[in-house]
């Protein structure tokens, strides 16, 4: 290995060591005080299960868990694809729109949320009554704020974090890479499929982490934009910020990474597996 | 890719059309759009279990985002459980429903107190809930000199020690009751008399808090501050050194109701919930869990004495007291007066 | 910023055939209908006035405007709004840089550890913010306020006599926006880092002039896509973000995103609420178009 390198990893590592530990603390805590006796966070009240019982017999903060998570995976799937379509439909063709296309994309991240959560309120309220007239007609149904309002919210601002993340990786690729596999024989879409998408997938995967972070996280427009039945874990959380949180908030959450932690040792396991 | 195209194309349809799928009345169920921690698990579970009616639960934080969202459309509404002032707007906004009173025999059991208010003279659009006042918290173990009022707290013995609501029009009104003027009384000039009153208070803020002032006094980074009675109220309960003082020059006392928004698809529902929550053993359950003033009489006879010795839940004597009115525009000159005050504006 | 959005320098240089159109049909009707639809209501709203009880009324005025550029006492160009503006801006900053320096080098460490590691310490990564972003910030407040762990850690171990406030601080906030947005910069910096040749960056440092220069020279402007974009996921949502401010920062220092939200919900002023939120896309939007162009002229 060349000189200089070693000493630049051990530090980049001993620096990530840091990060990361500043990262955990809180979430060290959350886990520690879970099973904390006394509600008061901050004195240390003995060993106790009683806010993991409390969490049990919590149906609705359970419920709303399950919603966030259902919300969360269909919004990823929906983000990674709009969002690596375009960043790879960006690349590929060049037409005078172009730029302001990309505009576009840029304003749902930069939007501020409540202003979002208005504005797509609104708008669903306008397109509801056509629609329950429609759908009047041959049901007794009607339309309302619920999972569907939520994820097409929460795709809307979750792909361009998608899209960037791809384009990253795109800006720079070969661009004989595809035009080699064209000219192997393979039709541009299965090109795309066998060469590109493999390429991409570290900034897919990266991009789909966040789009489900941000999703998982989302109260203001998720707010706005939800109905009776569809509350969401971040909205039952910030309402539950009026009594004062209370210590079973923290068994759900080390329920959540015990749950994470679980999955993902199980996930590299099967892949070591099916290697 | 075009099977792939139209998977998803597939997928958008179904789930549009399937889960907002709206129930038909087939199903029994009531939507309650409620304040966050106001309505306590075991009431909801006691009527489903009681009745058989399944309650949706949606919940606010604050009644400007209750209004935001019944206002915006989108959702339909049984129940809502707004404060006073926002009643009022209501009914004139034509946006409520007259109660059918026949439905809720247990109406008896209010304190007379609670019924026909100002916001709704002839007590048909809404049920009293809770009611709760606006007043000093202070800590007694750090804080030892007397404090009976606005005047004491923004003394400037307590700069940066102070915790107050994240609420412009009750800020505002606690400036105009040191000047003797009504909470309701919000024209431009009482206004520009307030100004430099909250100029020089506002910089002794050290946090803006509605949702959980008590973390803050809990937490020891602040000695006093101007809280909701409520919070005091667990205060006082987890340690007797909180006390809880209704201003000399005023307080604002408020009363949140349950009422039924204009539309509702489930109105009958709505009148058997309040009747439920009428019921005093139910009433008890909601007091233990939230200590504000119960107004219902017969089930205020059944809580602890430690509930009722309460100086928050239950203030002695008799302050002064006042619930407020709507304002309508004036809302718009207070939050900037105070936003521009806190950005620093002189 | 432009290299990470605009058009690429490389690759894409023929015009949609039908089968591209096609192809950016679904993204392009997603983004009219949720995107494009929204914002033009909101610009409707923001020349519309409101009536008492907060709701829109469609008169047209250009009043919200001018409050937000004409101070309404003095009649003066330049308002308390600006200063909000540049306060927020930065706090953006500074969260953005500290981001920079704190996460360059984690990106750097997982994008150039053993492929078999990477996912897991990526997830490792996330797993904090799979909790509430709420919990996480009332965890925070717990350590950091004056009788909580920090404080008692450090007079336990005698290194300080009182307790000192750290809680409801700038301090504090930028912490939180801190903690909050770390991911965001080191994913796509990752990204980047990741698909670096290997043998480039040894031949990098085989030239011998350390690892400062290597670093400055090639691996700087290689990575540089996923600095600018780690960038823009940090810095422009940050100026947007106010529940931090109001809970770690005590809410004494309104930013940005704390005075719309104000409109929509206390001060029941949708109008000027969508003036505010108009004014920021639309200098956001000018800005990007700005220096695209800038980038696409540079590039011939």
């Amino acid at each position: 290995m060349p000189s200089g390198m070693p000493l630049v990893n051990l530090l980049c590592a001993g620096w990530s060591g840091m990060v990361f530990l500043f990262l955990y603390i809180p979430i060290i805590l959350l886990v520690v005080y879970s099973f904390n006796a006394s509600e008061l966070s901050f004195i240390w009240g003995g060993f106790s299960f009683e806010w993991y019982g409390k969490l049990w017999r919590n149906t609705a903060l359970i419920a709303a868990a399950k919603n966030s998570l259902i919300i969360a995976a269909i919004t990823t799937v929906f983000s990674v694809v709009l969002g690596t379509l375009g960043a790879w439909l960006l690349y590929r063709y060049k037409f005078p729109a172009l730029r302001s296309l990309s505009t576009l994309i840029f304003i749902p991240m930069v939007i501020p949320e409540v202003i979002m959560g208005v504005s797509l309120l609104i708008l669903f309220t306008v397109l509801a009554t056509p629609l329950n007239q429609w759908l009047a007609t041959f049901s007794e149904g009607y339309f309302e704020n619920g999972f569907a309002t939520i994820i097409i919210a929460h795709t809307t601002f979750c792909f361009p974090f998608v899209l960037v993340a791809v384009q990253a990786r795109l800006s720079g690729v070969d661009p004989f890479l595809e035009e080699a596999a064209m000219d192997l024989g393979a039709p541009p879409l299965k090109a795309f499929w066998l060469v590109m998408v493999p390429y991409l997938l570290p900034a897919i995967i990266s991009g789909a982490l966040m789009s489900f972070t941000l999703s998982m996280d989302e109260v203001i427009v998720t707010f706005f934009v939800s109905g009776p039945g569809s509350q969401t874990l971040p909205l039952k959380v910030f309402g539950l910020a009026k009594k004062g949180l209370d210590p079973s908030l923290n068994a759900l959450s080390t329920v959540f990474i015990v749950a994470t932690a679980v999955f993902v040792v199980l996930a590299d396991r099967m892949r070591k597996l099916n290697r | 890719m075009k099977a792939i195209r139209f998977l998803i194309a597939f997928t958008l349809l179904s789930i549009i059309a399937v889960p907002g799928y709206g129930q038909a009345k087939k199903k029994q169920v009531l939507n309650l759009f409620c304040w966050s921690e106001y309505v306590p698990q075991e009431v909801i579970d006691g009527f489903t279990k009681e009745t058989g009616i399944k309650v949706n639960v949606e919940n606010y934080a604050s009644n400007e985002e209750m209004l935001s969202k019944l206002l915006a459309g989108g959702s339909k509404y049984d129940l809502i459980q707004p404060s006073e002032y926002v009643i009022e707007a209501l009914i004139k906004a034509e946006k409520l429903e007259p109660l059918t009173l026949e439905n809720i025999p247990n109406i008896k059991n209010l304190d007379p107190k609670f019924t026909k208010l100002p916001h709704d003279p002839e007590g048909k659009y809404c049920v009293a809930w809770m009611a709760g006042t606006v007043g000093i918290a202070v800590n007694t173990a750090k804080v030892k000199t007397p404090v009976a009022g606005y005047k004491d707290v923004f003394n400037g013995t307590h700069k940066r020690r102070i915790v107050v609501l994240n609420d412009s029009r009750e800020i505002v009104s606690w400036a105009l009751a040191t000047l003797g003027i009504s909470a309701n009384d919000m024209t431009p000039e009482n206004l520009e008399k307030a100004k430099p009153i909250l100029a020089e208070w506002l910089p002794q803020v050290k946090v803006y808090d509605s949702d959980s002032p008590k973390t803050a006094l809990l937490n020891g980074d602040v000695d006093l501050g101007i809280v909701w009675s409520g919070e005091a109220a667990i205060l006082w309960s987890k340690n007797k050194k909180f006390t809880y003082v209704l201003p000399s020059e005023g307080a604002h006392q408020f009363i949140d109701s349950l009422a039924v928004p204009k539309g509702a698809p489930n109105k009958e529902n709505g009148e058997k919930f309040i009747n439920y929550i009428l019921k005093p053993e139910v009433s008890v359950l909601i007091s233990d869990a939230f200590p504000y003033t119960n107004p219902n009489a017969e089930a205020v006879k059944l809580l602890k004495k430690s509930q009722r010795d309460n100086p928050a839940s239950y203030p002695p004597g008799e302050p002064k007291l006042e619930t407020y009115k709507d304002i309508g525009k004036a809302a718009k000159d207070i939050d900037k007066l105070v936003t521009d005050l806190k950005g620093g504006k002189k | 910023m432009h290299a990470a959005i605009a058009a690429p320098d490389t690759g894409g240089t023929r015009r949609p055939g039908l089968l591209g159109w096609l192809l950016m049909a679904p993204m392009l009707l997603w983004l009219i209908a949720f995107v494009i639809a929204p914002t033009v209501i909101l610009l409707v709203y923001s020349f519309c006035q409101r009536d008492d009880l907060g709701q829109v009324v469609y008169t047209f005025t250009w009043d919200n405007y001018r409050r937000i550029f004409i101070d309404s006492d003095t009649g003066e160009f330049g308002t308390i709004y600006f200063t909000v503006f540049v306060r927020s801006v930065v706090y953006a900053g500074l969260t953005t840089i500290i981001c920079l320096v704190l996460g360059y080098p984690v990106a750097w460490f997982i994008g150039r550890a053993p492929e078999s590691r990477r996912n897991l310490l990526l997830t490792l990564l996330m797993i904090p913010f799979w909790t509430s972003f709420l919990i996480r910030t009332y965890a925070w407040i717990t350590i950091l306020s004056t009788n909580g762990l920090l404080n008692g850690f450090l007079q336990y171990t005698k290194l300080i006599e009182e307790p000192f406030d750290m809680l409801y601080t700038p301090g504090a906030v930028v912490l939180g926006l801190v903690y909050s947005y770390l991911p965001f910069l080191i994913l796509p910096i990752y990204g980047s880092v990741e698909k670096l040749d290997n043998s480039l960056v040894e031949a990098a440092f085989d030239l011998g002039a350390g690892p400062v220069r290597a670093f400055q020279k090639v691996i700087l402007p290689l990575t540089q896509p996923g600095i600018v974009a780690g960038v823009l996921l940090v810095f422009i949502p940050a100026i947007g973000m106010f529940a931090i401010s109001q809970l770690m920062g005590g809410g004494t220092q309104p930013m940005m995103g704390e005075v719309i939200q104000n409109q929509f919900m206390q001060a029941r002023d949708w109008p000027f609420g969508a003036a505010l939120g108009m004014t920021l896309v639309v200098l956001f939007a000018v800005v990007f178009w700005f220096t695209s162009r800038r980038q696409g002229a540079a590039e011939g």
